[in-house]
């Protein structure tokens, strides 16, 4: 990383004399400052400002400039983040401007009562009258400044570059910054505002347009890009390509070229635990715990139908007992025997014993049809019952004939009841045979009469599910509608938009023409037609379900592997996402294409939305904007571009511009592109110097001066960079 | 405060003898105070340039004219040349496969991909 903060506390201030000024380079994304005359600043930082709250006790604290982020685990910065002084390249928040002098001021060591010392503050390019005097005033009132000078550090570096030989008197200053980018040409070594040109793009939208396009190629790592990360990676990875087209197109073919360009940022990344299949012991250890528990549980509930069995003949007893000794009771003492016991007659304990001999029956688990058959195995003595039917009618009295009635219902539904049961079991004869033929079919050919049945099965299964689909949808499904329901956008099925014609040609026809309807029969099976529930009624599918059910029975009686088709269904339509265990390449960013897009912003403004002139046609406006237009002196200018500020840092930038402004510029004329000795800290350097020469407190202004000589002399103000 | 905070100075002390004015005497705890400061937009607004000569050069006239040479479209994805876009996003894109891409979007992301540009629907 370029750049690097020093904020350790200067122990030698007072050995400074007053005379000795202090030259802060005031830029939107670093604050530098330190003594004039010295190489190097003493004390820079991020030029901003964070108000957190302490987590333990609360108060709001200032904390300023870039710190070590282990430290800010006792604040919660949430509220409230970083904050700068700075709009665009203007300071407009004194408050925090404040706190960072005091910031500033603190580290350089000053002790006294006020701040001695002539203060040389850099400026942006025709910096608003209003952001000059607030700066003034805060200096001279709450710092007790003697003097003041501003100067614009895009000027500083270009004279101290002209001092170090690297560019000429003439000449222009191309100065892309953190929000800004300015080109102001120089003229017999003063700069000339008139032909200066600004756009408003920088570092930080480089950053910010970087951040924003990672954050939408990988949505998923979104919190690994922080502000800090992403700038890292600008300054690390970024370049400037010659030719943005053929540079693209490389990265498209996926030349080997670009494959070397590109870059991969590999995100801390462990690889899930292989998981290992059970071992056989494993698998009979759990099965042994399964069987055991199952054990217990039959057990369980051996004992409770044990227990149950215990109560029921307690209770038998107890009844029976009762019985007999209601036999020995005398006749009239049966009512206070009876009110002893709680039961009110001896019928009223023959059905209680009745009853509990039944679920005793239940309880030790014979089969309760087992008391019906055996009604009906009397048949003979059943049909002695009917003994009236066979009498004919005149030969009965009145009595008798209502009997006889009664009887020949009863007898009715009990035949009614055999017929069923005959059927039933001549059914289950059936399957039972067909069973058989499968059976020996199988034992013949096991495969193929496997084959066979799955092929039933599912031609089965398939015509099926094809009539209740037809019944749900129409036969419009499509696919993912299996669950059926007539919503507002299915379709309806035939029977379903016949019903539907029917209903709304009966509304029109009323009164249309003579009414005929009902002079025929079938008139009347509209209202068959037209009722809701006619279309579920045919008994055909269920002769195919079970037959189906009876297949499925006997596929999972000899297939193992067999699973209904239903379920299978079910799971296939929920469409189950599916799972790819994450691999390395998932916790890669790749940085291929964005690492010449985004600086390319600064040459195509165009792309995030400034509608503005990139850095080349910025040279071109700025000559063009020169008063005296003259060919010698614009010759002279383009063979002394400076090229200076944390932006051009990137690689390829010199070779790119030269192309740029050699395109705009008439065929021949000389072009020489130079950086600065060091982009980022010439400007300091450069002020540092200016403030250092004996000259300097001439282009001073004092309190006195300040308000003296009013907002429109400030505006004026200018210093003059040669001394 | 932690012994770590404190060692490190990271918080910067409410008194510096330096300083005519305290911040707190400045700014007092509890009081309310409205915005005192005024964006950019407002202070070029309060500058009157236009009673100035337009030849003298300020903060606002020394910004850069719109560009001159056509503006190179990109694909907004990949950052290949496009020469397509999508007129149902507004996307532009460099092939099919991105069109795919493009297709598949939530809308969420559209609107992020074209407010890069400054062209996403902005509701006010």
């Amino acid at each position: 990383m370029p750049f690097v903060s020093r904020i350790q506390r200067q122990s030698d201030y007072s050995l400074f004399s007053p005379s000795t000024p202090i030259v802060i380079d005031n830029g939107a994304s670093y604050f530098r400052i330190g003594w004039a005359g010295e190489t190097d600043p003493r004390v820079v930082f991020r030029n901003i400002v964070q108000r957190p709250r302490h987590k333990t006790t609360g108060e709001t604290v200032t904390i300023v400039g870039d710190h070590d982020p282990t430290l800010l685990k006792y604040f919660d910065c949430t509220r409230s983040g970083p904050r700068s002084a700075f709009d665009s390249n203007v300071v407009y928040q004194f408050e925090i401007m404040e706190y960072i002098l005091d910031f500033g001021f603190d580290r350089l060591g000053a002790n006294d009562s006020q701040i001695d010392h002539p203060i040389l503050v850099t400026e942006c390019v025709c910096n608003p009258v209003h952001s000059r005097s607030k700066m003034a005033e805060l200096l001279f009132e709450t710092y007790g400044v003697p003097s003041i000078a501003y100067g614009v550090d895009a000027a500083f570096s270009y004279k101290y570059n002209q001092q170090h030989g690297v560019c000429a008197q003439d000449g222009l200053a191309i100065c892309p910054g953190f929000c800004t980018t300015h080109v102001i040409p120089f003229i017999d070594g003063e700069p000339v505002y008139k032909g200066c040109c600004r756009t408003n793009i920088g570092g930080f939208h480089i950053s910010d347009y970087l951040k924003q396009l990672l954050s939408l190629k990988y949505p998923h790592h979104l919190a690994r890009f922080t502000w800090e990360k992403v700038e890292d990676l600008k300054m690390e990875h970024c370049y400037i390509s010659q030719d943005y087209g053929s540079e693209a197109r490389l990265f498209q073919k996926g030349a080997k070229e670009a494959e070397e360009k590109t870059r991969c940022w590999q995100l801390p990344w462990i690889p899930p635990p292989t998981e290992e299949p059970p071992s056989e012991e494993e698998i009979a250890r759990k099965a042994a715990i399964k069987e055991k528990q199952g054990q217990r549980l039959r057990e369980m509930a051996e004992a409770k139908r044990s227990s149950r069995i215990n109560e029921l003949e307690n209770e038998l007893h107890g009844l029976e007992f009762l019985l007999k000794q209601l036999e020995q009771v005398e006749e009239v003492n049966i009512p206070s025997f009876l009110s002893e016991t709680g039961y009110v007659s001896k019928q009223e304990i023959e059905a209680a014993l009745m009853k509990v001999t039944q679920s005793l029956r239940k309880a030790k688990g014979e089969p309760k049809g087992e008391q019906a058959e055996m009604e009906e195995k009397n048949d003979p003595a059943i049909n002695e019952k009917f003994h009236l039917i066979n009498i004919p009618d005149n030969m009965l009295s009145a009595e008798q004939l209502k009997e006889k009635r009664k009887q020949l219902f009863l007898k009715s539904t009990t035949e009614g009841r055999q017929r069923a049961k005959q059927k039933r079991h001549e059914e289950e004869l059936e399957r039972e045979r067909k069973n058989q033929e499968d059976e020996v079919k199988r034992l013949e050919n096991p495969e193929l009469y496997l084959e066979q049945l799955h092929a039933k099965y599912k031609g089965l299964f398939e015509k099926v599910e094809q009539r209740k689909r037809l019944k749900i949808n129409g036969g419009h499904t499509n696919g993912n509608n299996v669950s059926g329901g007539v919503g507002r956008g299915e379709r309806l099925n035939a029977a379903q938009r016949e019903r539907m014609r029917l209903l709304t040609t009966a509304i029109f026809d009323r009164g249309k023409g003579e009414d005929t309807f009902g002079a025929r029969d079938e008139d009347w099976q509209l209202y068959k037609l037209m009722s809701k529930d006619n279309d579920d009624e045919d008994d055909g599918p269920d002769e195919d379900e079970s037959e189906l059910a009876r297949l499925s029975s006997r596929l999972q009686e000899v297939d193992p592997t067999f699973v209904p088709k239903s379920e299978v269904g079910t799971l296939q339509t929920a469409e189950v996402p599916r799972f790819r265990p994450l691999t390395k390449e998932d916790f890669q960013i790749v940085l291929g294409v964005e690492r010449f897009r985004c600086p390319e912003i600064l040459f195509r403004p165009n792309w995030i939305g400034i509608d503005q002139a990139g850095l080349d046609e910025m040279a071109g406006v700025s000559i063009r904007r020169l008063p005296s237009r003259d060919q010698e002196l614009e010759e002279k200018l383009t063979s002394s571009v400076l090229i200076t500020g944390g932006s051009s840092l990137f690689p390829g930038i010199n070779e790119r511009l030269e192309a740029g402004i050699r395109m705009i510029r008439p065929c021949g004329s000389p072009i020489k592109v130079v950086k600065a000795l060091d982009p980022i800290l010439d400007a300091w350097r450069g002020a540092s110097a200016y403030a250092a020469s004996s000259q300097f407190l001439t282009q001073t202004f004092s309190k006195a001066d300040y308000y003296e000589k009013g907002e429109d002399w400030l505006r004026g103000y200018q210093v003059q960079y040669t001394l | 405060m932690e012994p770590e905070v404190i060692e490190a100075e990271l918080v910067l002390p409410t008194h510096l003898r330096f300083k005519r004015i305290q911040m707190y005497e400045k700014y007092p705890k509890g009081q309310s105070r409205g915005r005192h400061w005024k964006h950019l937009k407002q202070i070029i607004q309060a500058e009157n340039y236009q009673n100035y000569p337009p030849d003298e050069p300020n903060y606002v006239n020394i910004e850069s004219p719109p560009s001159m040479h056509p503006c190179k479209k990109i694909c907004d994805i990949t950052g290949y040349e496009a020469p397509y876009s999508d007129p149902r996003t507004n996307l532009r894109y460099a092939n099919a496969e991105v069109f795919k891409l493009v297709r598949s979007l939530p809308n969420e992301f559209v609107q992020r991909y074209l407010a890069q540009r400054n062209a996403a629907v902005v509701l006010k």
